[in-house]
């Protein structure tokens, strides 16, 4: 038996009354990818965050390397040889490349001044490790969200490490930085470097990962060796119950009459330009590609929360204006935005308010909020998408990340919209409510709402779509229809055609 | 095209370098008014231009750090008038009598005190710095009522006089103060690992705690650090004064304020550059006398605030156009 | 189980009556409906301010330039009423520009996109000194007795000012419960651009919330003028702070989202009391300086302390 770098004992931690883990058991072998595995909810970020010294456990022990680990002190952690990327660290958007690997721990020269040439370099020779090569002089806010990424990557990297740990890191990584990482991952674990991964992205899991742990409801479920679990079983044990896979589309939708969104040579600059699509209604048409290559810049502008310079804008055959959200709204527009923390919902206010919100004025009689229908108006859409609620008063911040996504899909239902737009509708979301959400989306589907689905999640893609059109550096690259739809396919389109695998979206 | 374009490139250039905006704006107004009145750019007139923003400049560099962490001080009048008064009542052979150096001492370590305490409400308390500081700047201006009684401190002894109208080879006491905490300020925000951690607190919070950053600490020693600099403002420019009265320092958390988001200090932390603020509070003292000498009868200095008010909005307004522009160059180029 | 939600306004009616208890024991005269009521003369304005002043806050705003537009309605009223107009219709001209200058504070806050803090501040300076600019700090005065009724005539019991208050308040209570654009105010407060996200026309109430502040300014002003006699450029000199501090200590988050109007007015009566009792007891304005600015800074860390610790986002 090994002696294992990291064992965590009985360890417990409630927030306020919630059980955010109980009585954990975890042990990770040097050189080992350990992949960490739950529905949202489950546990893992507080796990990490205790791992980090950034929260303090009620109780239990954690031994890294025989030593009893001290909680809540960053710098401990640090000292010990545990390196964290949390999910909130992507980066201080103000700062430049080199001030965001190095605060905290900066390089000092004599006299207690900054060693600013030496950190310069080390963020060079990390960041071309990576694959990157961004302007070190630049703020990170003014670069692509994978680039930020891969910032915050390179701050975990770049510590003298013996425990890598990282809370997905891939969530807004394309396949090719994806890849690096990969690859840097496992040249760390040839150098006796253990990983502790977090993903949703379950392929990559099992892409990488030498033994999984599953955790769920804050209670540790199983480990297992990599190649003993399947897919199906995770998924299972990850929500404790089977998941009845369903099959694939069933209907085919006739192409014809009146497309409900018409978009001609839609150009902003320079996000997109000259973006030409039709959805026709009962239709779910996907739009994929890299992150950054426009799409949800589209989603905005259709929706009016941006304007756009040149094109059009149709819904059922009429203009629509540039740039106005009630106009959007009342010809039958809705978006389910991509950052449901920030966009989608107002975390503090109660489901009932959220829901109602989009339509107070239509629910008011001479002015005034009439709150019997806001009411049945909240109660009716809860109870069309079965969100699991405690009472319609509660905060939303309350509801897990798939309950609150479908309170963001049940504030546009009341509208009965005609073109439904869906960012990203299960990032963040766990495998149980996935599948809901894609019952849902098809039912709609299947109502005559014409569907713009955008997902960076190639399976989500292709299992929800009916077509497919793929959009590469702000421009539509092609059209897949239903028989030609494959990653290959979508990859094949999507990937940037001169240098391809080069330096990935330059600035 | 080929104006607009360049124009474009002129306005972003603004934006990403404020000094350079006012100083644009500060030889645009130097010019004019040196053409209607000659003497404006008289050696003694500098000078006197320079003592009167020294102590505004010695400030800013206290709250612009403040205000990096994504908090605000608007204490600083009161605090300003209390430690004049404090100052007064020790050092004046009518009421106390301290020597210079251990009153001197004393009103360092009480702004020091009241900086510190601004700090440990906000760090410690959770209580929304605005609200603190705006009660401090209240409950302040009542303690200096307090210790002053309703009179004036008129007799202070000629060796404080000293710190705020000698000089030393002929440059005047207060602004070789200035200079030394500009340069102090300039070494600490950009050359050591505090002044980047004040940028990154006030970047992203919660990352800076991932980090290992001590955000209370921070916070506290930004306000700590501020109530220090009012300290020393008010060491060399009270004594200025032949008189103190409570009304000392009455407004200047405004002008402070309106010095640092001129200088292009975002309000919402992260973001700013020391260059910005000194040039900023330069050109606001600046405003302050031009109406003397642009020679528009004596109905002009009534106008100043209302000029003052301009300059701030004029600054907001191209300081938001300059970003514009910027976001769709940097679009271009990409 | 909920949670009782009017804590904050609890505290306030202990503190309140507190205070009255305190000053019955030192002061019994003070604590009589004549010299209550004579006192009163100063809570009007502050009063009328903090009504849209809460719902700045509210949607995570703040106003600072109401001084500055009241000085601004004074010196157009003055300068109208020099000119032969008669008191009345310049004082409606005065607070159609006062109005005027909440709508340019609300047009720069959202097209130009900046805070609110930095805009009004800027507006501050502006208006108080276009306003000192115009009149060159001269005061007019001498308006008719019959004007004078405004500030200071009763009708039905109770003084003038006072009803334009209690019909203000009605109005504001209505708009905050009842209307649509009312319950916006808090979600703008919580998540603006979730907002945004959801079609709500953030900008219009925004724009209508600065405008009536500019108007409640001016009103202010008007009934300032009528109680004074004088209109001058100095009028409502840092009354934004306290009022500010009425809203605060009234339960409002300045970060938005949280308050009532119930403890607005709870906030607003304690610190009129607590201020009218210090100078009637100590004759001092100094202490009054002190006990407001604790009274903020406590109120606000007791909040902090014996609610629970919000959840970080």
């Amino acid at each position: 038996m090994i002696v294992s770098l990291l064992r965590i004992q009985n360890l417990s931690k409630s927030f306020g009354g919630v059980q955010a883990l109980h009585d954990i058991e975890l042990e990770i072998q040097p050189g080992e990818v350990h992949a960490l595995c739950g529905e949202n909810g489950a546990g893992k970020s507080t796990l990490i965050k205790i791992l980090g010294g950034v929260v303090k456990p009620d109780s239990g022990s954690v031994f890294f390397d025989g030593v009893p680990m001290e909680f809540g002190n960053v710098r401990g952690a640090e000292a010990l040889g545990i390196a964290v990327m949390h999910q909130e660290s992507v980066a201080f958007p103000h700062l430049n490349a080199v001030d965001n690997l190095f605060v905290g721990r900066e390089l000092r020269r004599f006299g207690g001044l900054l060693d600013r040439a030496a950190m310069r370099a080390k963020t060079k020779a990390m960041l071309s490790r990576l694959g990157e090569s961004l302007n070190l002089d630049q703020a990170v806010e003014t670069f692509p969200l994978a680039q930020r990424q891969m910032i915050g990557i390179a701050r975990a990297l770049l510590q003298d490490c013996r425990l890598l740990v990282m809370d997905e890191p891939t969530a807004s990584l394309s396949g090719r930085e994806t890849s690096v990482l990969f690859e840097c991952l496992r040249q760390l674990r040839r150098e006796g470097v253990s990983v502790l991964y977090v993903s949703h992205r379950l392929r990559e899991v099992f892409d990488l990962a030498d033994r999984i742990t599953v955790l769920r409801d804050g209670a540790w479920v199983s480990t297992d060796a990599c190649r003993e679990l399947s897919e199906p079983d995770l998924i299972q044990r990850m929500v404790g119950r089977a998941i009845s896979e369903k099959a694939g589309k069933t209907t085919s939708v006739q192409n014809s009459g009146v497309p409900s969104l018409v978009l001609r040579g839609l150009t902003s600059q320079p996000e997109f330009q000259d973006v030409s699509l039709d959805v026709f209604p009962g239709e779910i048409l996907g739009l994929g590609g890299l992150v950054g290559a426009g799409r949800s810049e589209v989603a905005r502008c259709v929706f009016g929360v941006d304007s756009y310079d040149s094109g059009s804008i149709e819904i059922e055959g009429t203009p629509l204006a540039v740039g106005s959200v009630e106009e959007s709204c009342q010809a039958g527009v809705a978006l389910v935005p991509e950052d449901r923390q920030h966009e989608g919902l107002i975390q503090s206010m109660s489901i009932r308010e959220n829901l109602g919100l989009p339509w107070l004025r239509k629910l008011s009689s001479f002015g005034f909020v009439n709150r019997g229908r806001m009411r049945d108006l909240a109660s009716e859409s809860v109870a069309r998408l079965d969100v699991k609620y405690r009472g319609l008063g509660d905060a939303v911040s309350f509801l897990s990340g798939g309950n609150q996504q479908k309170v963001v899909l049940g504030k546009w239902l009341a509208g009965n919209p005609k073109v439904l737009i869906l960012d990203e509708p299960t990032r963040g979301v766990d495998v149980g409510a996935k599948e809901e959400v894609y019952g849902l989306v098809r039912r709609l589907a299947a109502e005559g709402v014409a569907v713009l689905l955008i997902s960076s999640d190639l399976p989500e893609l292709i299992r929800l779509s009916d077509r497919i059109n793929v959009m590469c550096e702000g421009r539509i690259a092609g059209e897949l229809l239903s028989g030609e739809i494959s990653e290959e396919s979508i990859l094949r389109l999507a990937l940037p055609k001169e240098g391809a695998f080069g330096g990935g979206i330059k600035r | 095209m080929r104006e607009a374009s360049s124009l474009s490139v002129l306005l972003g250039l603004l934006g990403r370098h404020r000094s350079l905006g006012i100083g644009l704006l500060m030889a645009v107004t130097v010019v004019v008014v040196s053409i209607v009145s000659p003497q404006f750019l008289a050696p003694g007139n500098v000078r006197d231009l320079l003592i009167q923003a020294a102590p505004i400049v010695i400030i800013a560099c206290g709250v612009m750090m403040v205000v990096l962490t994504a908090e605000i001080d608007i204490s600083v009048g009161s605090m300003m008038g209390l430690l004049a008064a404090v100052l007064g009542v020790l050092s004046s052979p009518a009421h106390l009598g301290w020597s210079v150096p251990a009153a001197a001492f004393a009103v360092i370590l009480l702004g020091a005190c009241l900086g510190g305490l601004n700090g440990v409400l906000v760090a410690y308390g959770r209580v929304p710095s605005i609200i603190v500081t705006l009660g401090m700047l209240t409950l302040l201006k009542g303690v200096t009522e307090l210790v002053l009684g309703g009179e004036w401190v008129t007799d202070l002894p000629s060796a404080l006089r000293f710190l705020g109208t000698g000089s030393v080879s002929g440059i005047p006491i207060s602004v070789i103060v200035a200079v030394f905490v500009v340069v102090l300020t300039w070494i600490v925000l950009s050359r050591t690992a505090f002044g980047r951690r004040v940028y990154a607190v006030g970047s992203n919070e919660a990352a800076a705690h991932y980090a290992g950053i001590s955000v209370q600490v921070t916070k506290m020693l930004t306000f700590l650090w501020t109530g220090i600099l009012v300290a020393l403002a008010v060491l060399v420019s009270a004594p200025q004064l032949a008189v103190i009265d409570s009304g000392f320092g009455t407004g200047v958390e405004l002008l402070v304020v309106t010095c640092v988001v001129v200088g292009g200090v975002a309000i919402s932390g992260g973001l700013g550059r020391l260059a910005g603020v000194v040039t900023a509070c330069l050109l606001m003292t600046m405003i302050s006398t031009v109406l003397i000498f642009l020679k528009l009868g004596e109905g002009a200095t009534y106008w100043s605030r209302g000029i003052q008010g301009l300059f701030i909005l004029g600054a907001v307004l191209l300081d938001h156009m300059a970003k514009q522009v910027q976001m769709s160059r940097e679009g271009d180029s990409g | 189980m909920r949670r009782f939600a009017f804590w904050h306004e609890l505290v306030l009616v202990a503190l309140v009556a507190a205070v009255l208890v305190c000053a019955q024991s030192m002061e019994p005269l003070f604590v009589t409906w004549t010299v209550q009521s004579k006192l009163s003369t100063h809570i009007w304005e502050i009063a009328i301010l903090a009504l849209p002043m809460a719902l700045i806050v509210v949607t995570a705003g703040i106003d600072l330039s109401i001084g500055g537009i009241m000085a601004m309605c004074a010196v157009s009223m003055g300068f109208l009423f020099q000119a032969g107009w008669s008191p009345w219709f310049a004082a409606s001209a005065g607070i159609l520009i006062a109005t005027g200058c909440g709508f340019i504070n609300g047009l720069v806050v959202t097209r130009v996109k900046v805070h609110p803090l930095i805009v009004t501040l800027a507006t501050m300076a502006a208006f108080r000194g276009a306003a000192e600019g115009l009149s060159r700090g001269k005061p007019v005065s001498s308006f008719p007795e019959s004007f004078a009724w405004l500030g200071q005539g009763i009708w039905f019991g109770l003084p003038v000012p006072a009803w334009v208050f209690l019909f203000l308040l009605l109005l504001v209570v209505l708009f905050l419960i009842g209307t649509p654009a009312g319950r916006h105010c808090y979600a703008i407060g919580m998540n603006e651009l979730a907002c945004r996200f959801s079609g709500v026309r953030v900008d219009r109430i925004l724009l209508g919330l600065y405008t009536f502040s500019g108007f409640c300014s001016g009103l202010a002003a008007i009934i300032f003028i009528a109680r004074r006699n004088t209109a001058k450029a100095d009028i409502g000199m840092g009354i934004e702070l306290l009022v500010i501090t009425a809203v605060v200590i009234g339960g409002v988050s300045i970060f938005g989202g949280r308050g009532n109007l119930l403890g607005t007015v709870l906030g607003v009566f304690l610190i009129h009391e607590t201020r009218e009792f210090v100078s009637w007891r100590w004759n001092k304005d100094e202490l009054n300086f002190i006990v407001i600015g604790s009274l903020l800074i406590v109120s606000v860390l007791l909040h902090r302390w014996l609610t629970p610790a919000e959840k970080k986002q």
